[in-house]
């Protein structure tokens, strides 16, 4: 399968470090998303936890866009959602190391993972790789509930505890907003590198790629194991907001998201997977009053989006703001 | 005697129970252009493959200047010195005919993934100076007013040759060259060869592979001749021509115009 | 424990679960062929199967050999409005064909759930004999299980064999400009394949639900049963699927009878890994074409 965001030549050319509209969007995201707390006040728990979620998931959503980028669709998220979530789950609880330890501890166990897998997974291309992930995640899930004598099955890992410093709801939604940021850096960092340009033409052409000199196979490992990496974070933070994983935590549906997240957001920038975990987190809340049909109603969502909005959130937005610009002028 | 840039020996390439390619000698010598042609299915593209690191050999050797290379990475290859073009136009669709060259200088560029990763100074001065080489190979293959064009937007003739700039942007020391005439009109047949000479002058040596034996012959001095996977004959170009053996091969099986 | 006996036991549950799992694989590998769309709404239709015919003999008192193919019959035409108003426009499309097929699936599993409840019913025994052969244990419904897979297989290949629907679809799978340029009605055609694959499906589902349980959730499992044997199979092939269910069907009998059920489905990830890893293409398929 490949995802070829269409792009043209002027925009691909531009990496320029100019102040864009882009920048701006980004110090506005930044700014609301510092403000959340204190605009809904104390008072709306709800919608913090929704907000904390909404910034957890835009971690392993963005990890994901890198494979994206590549042109290729991982299923095998939640696996290493999981791995990160267990690793600093089993630490906290078990040998009491130190909150801090635990959490760079999750994603480089996760980030490990990627690069001893990611040679087997990445020799699959398109639908292949899809098919094999989606039988990782399933994997994972059943080495998750069967290894009962370290993962305590699928009873799960209770009591996992909060970092000291950010027990506190809010400062723990701070806390989860500094690694998403620190996230997205990291990810525009890669995208913007040469390293950046090799993925571009992997995407396009694996076999010009290599005739161009560049180390495909060694840049598809690298960046698959930098994305499990990444998700691996989340997965620590995750297992302490929650306080409690099980398998159930890391089944199919997690992978779902995290691509769906990339899909629906728009796969031709980094601003999509950010769209996405919005989108995708706050829509089933929002659709909780009719919880009966929340995710009838979700489907029917990703069936439209697919057919009438193919580019995603991000390129709805490029169009309004095109449109908008037009009038303007 | 000239030094030999490329020397081919004894390879051989099956696929299941067909012999593609089987105890194949050539080399090519600093500075010179070979024809490699024969009739559909001869393997010549299979030779390709084999010499650039996109298939692994069954039996024997491809050395680089001095080194045997026998089953390296085509983009180690590329690193080394040796860049294949392929059959069909071969470009980043979506970007410019500008960043098109740059990617091909690549290999120039890219050192290592944490370099590149973290964007160090040794990064970005090669950067800045295949931005510089970019330039130039625009300017000498007549690229230069459509810098800023997305490749598809080019005809196709202009995209041929802008896969042969992308080649040569990592400063290779041989080329090899799949079909770089195929599908295009006589005019812009003649343009592509007067390109191929013009890069053949900056010191690359040049393999050419195709079954146009008129644009061969005006290319090469020297050609050798495929036939069922293995060399039939080598030799200039009016001496392959009048070989006996050559016309029944081409006659034999389909019938190309000249 | 290898006695004979329980060799022969293997065989049948195997030969029984492989039958189940082509019926799912070549709808499966059939769309894919045919449309280049990764169907992960196919394990739902393979639940709405299993629901027509609990609704066909538990309400309306269809004798079961009939409840069965109509059931079956009824969700294929069902299909065709979802492959009218989602599919069409998203053929060949594989990224945003397949998550659609996604929320697809979402969409039919939660209305089933709101319409039929999510507690777990069972299509009653139809047949309750019991037959010995020897040593050999085999209950009455498992031999009609493979009695009807049998036939509905026979049918099936027969069909893409040798009528011209069939053909015409092969070439499709195969390039679908040929086709069109030899004047196939692909729109047509893949109404059918969808009908047709759509169908089997439900059938696999009315056999599960007669086997097993009956759930909204029951699909999840068929579905990565069919991705298991496309992978062995090749995505595509026809024959590689039916070669491939009927590896699968035996593997996890043999699997589960000596060393239990969990081993059994940790093993048969591992061996789909590994064929994965040592040929890509499949046990059976072709290498897939540079694009």
């Amino acid at each position: 399968m490949t995802a070829r965001p269409a792009m043209t030549a002027a925009a691909a050319d531009n990496r320029g470090s100019r102040f864009s509209a882009s920048h701006m969007s980004a110090v506005a995201v930044i700014v609301v998303m510092a403000a959340w707390p204190g605009a809904i006040a104390s008072s709306e728990s709800f919608l913090l936890y929704v907000g904390t979620l909404v910034v957890l998931y835009s971690v392993g959503a963005m990890s994901l866009h890198l494979v994206f980028r590549m042109g290729q669709v991982s299923f095998a998220h939640a696996a290493f959602l999981g791995i990160g979530g267990y690793t600093s789950a089993l630490l906290l609880t078990g040998s009491g190391l130190s909150w801090p330890l635990a959490f760079c501890a999750s994603g480089l166990v996760s980030g490990l993972f990627g690069l001893l897998l990611g040679p087997i997974v990445l020799r699959l291309r398109g639908v292949y790789f899809v098919l094999f992930t989606f039988i990782l995640c399933e994997f994972a899930e059943r080495v998750f509930t069967d290894w009962g004598s370290l993962t305590n099955g699928a009873g799960g890992v209770a009591g996992i505890p909060a970092p000291p410093a950010f027990s506190s709801p809010v400062s723990f939604y701070y806390l989860c907003l500094g690694v998403a940021v620190l996230c997205a850096l990291i990810c525009r960092g890669v995208l913007k590198s040469d390293v950046g340009e090799a993925i571009d033409a992997i995407r396009t052409s694996e076999s010009l790629a290599e005739s161009n000199g560049v180390p495909v196979f060694r840049i598809k490992v690298a960046i698959f194991a930098i994305s499990c990496l990444l998700v691996g974070f989340q997965g620590a933070l995750q297992a302490s907001f929650v306080h409690y994983i099980s398998p159930a935590s890391y089944t199919f549906d997690e992978s779902l998201r995290f691509v769906v997240m990339n899909v629906i957001g728009g796969m031709n920038s980094l601003w999509g997977p950010v769209l996405g975990s919005v989108f995708i987190i706050a829509l089933p809340e929002l659709l909780r009053n009719w919880v009966e049909y929340q995710w009838v109603l979700y489907g029917v969502v990703l069936v439209l989006a697919m057919r009438y909005l193919p580019g995603g959130l991000y390129e709805l937005g490029e169009r309004a703001s095109a449109l908008l610009r037009k009038g303007g002028a | 005697m000239s030094r030999q840039v490329l020397v081919v020996s004894g390879l051989g390439k099956s696929f299941g129970a067909l012999q593609a390619i089987s105890d194949l000698h050539f080399h090519v010598e600093d500075g010179e252009i070979v024809g490699l042609i024969g009739p559909n299915g001869a393997g010549k593209t299979t030779a390709i493959n084999l010499i650039s690191g996109r298939l692994k050999p069954d039996t024997g050797m491809v050395r680089l200047e001095d080194k045997v290379v026998t089953g390296f990475s085509t983009n180690s290859l590329v690193q080394r010195g040796l860049v294949r073009t392929f059959q069909s136009t071969a470009v980043y669709p979506e970007r410019s005919v500008w960043s098109n060259v740059l990617r091909g200088a690549f290999a120039e560029i890219y050192k290592g993934f944490w370099p590149a990763l973290v964007n160090t100074g040794a990064q970005k001065r090669r950067r800045d100076a295949a931005i510089v080489h970019v330039e130039t190979i625009l300017d000498e293959l007549g690229l230069q007013d459509v810098r800023d064009v997305p490749a598809q937007q080019l005809p196709y003739g202009r995209q041929k040759t802008l896969g042969l700039a992308i080649a040569i942007a990592s400063r290779p020391r041989v080329i090899l060259l799949d079909e770089p005439a195929a599908g295009l009109s006589a005019e812009e047949v003649d343009r592509v060869a007067d390109v191929i000479r013009r890069i053949n002058s900056r010191g690359v040596s040049v393999v050419v592979v195709d079954h146009n034996m008129r644009f061969i012959s005006g290319l090469c001095r020297r050609v050798v001749v495929l036939h069922h996977g293995r060399e039939l004959c080598t030799g200039k170009p009016a001496e392959i021509a009048a070989n006996p053996q050559v016309i029944e091969a081409y006659l034999g099986t389909v019938n190309e115009p000249a | 424990m290898l006695s004979l006996p329980v060799l022969a036991q293997v065989v049948v549950n195997g030969v029984n679960l492989g039958a189940i799992y082509i019926l799912m694989a070549l709808g499966f590998t059939m769309i894919f062929g045919i449309m280049r769309i990764v169907n992960f709404a196919h394990g739902a239709f393979a639940m709405l199967g299993g629901f027509a015919l609990y609704f066909l003999l538990m309400d309306a008192h269809v004798p079961f050999l009939l409840a069965l193919p109509l059931g079956a019959l009824l969700v294929g035409a069902g299909s065709l409005l979802a492959e009218r108003f989602v599919l069409r426009h998203l053929y060949h499309n594989e990224l945003q064909g397949m998550i659609a097929t996604l929320g697809l699936s979402m969409v039919m599993i939660y209305l089933a759930a709101i319409v039929f409840g999510v507690s777990q019913r069972s299509v009653p025994a139809v047949y309750s004999e019991i037959f010995f052969f020897g040593p050999l244990v085999v209950p009455m419904d498992r031999l009609v299980v493979l009695g009807i897979a049998a036939v509905t297989l026979l049918l099936f290949f027969l069909f893409m064999r040798y009528t011209k629907p069939g053909l015409a679809m092969r070439v499709a799978a195969q390039d679908l400009e040929v086709a069109e340029a030899q004047g196939i009605n692909a729109a047509a055609h893949y109404q059918a394949a969808f009908f047709i694959a759509s169908s089997l499906a439900a059938l696999a589902g009315g056999l599960i639900g007669q086997l097993y349980a009956l759930s909204p959730f029951m699909g999840a499992t068929p579905l990565m049963k069919s991705f298991i044997v496309v992978i062995l199979g090749g995505l595509g092939s026809i024959p590689g699927a039916a070669l491939g269910g009927l590896l699968l069907g035996m593997a996890e009998s043999s699997l589960t009878t000596f060393f239990g059920a969990s081993t059994a489905q940790l093993a048969s990830f591992g061996i789909v890994m590994l064929v994965l890893v040592l040929r890509p293409q499949g046990l059976f398929g072709h290498a897939e074409r540079d694009s």
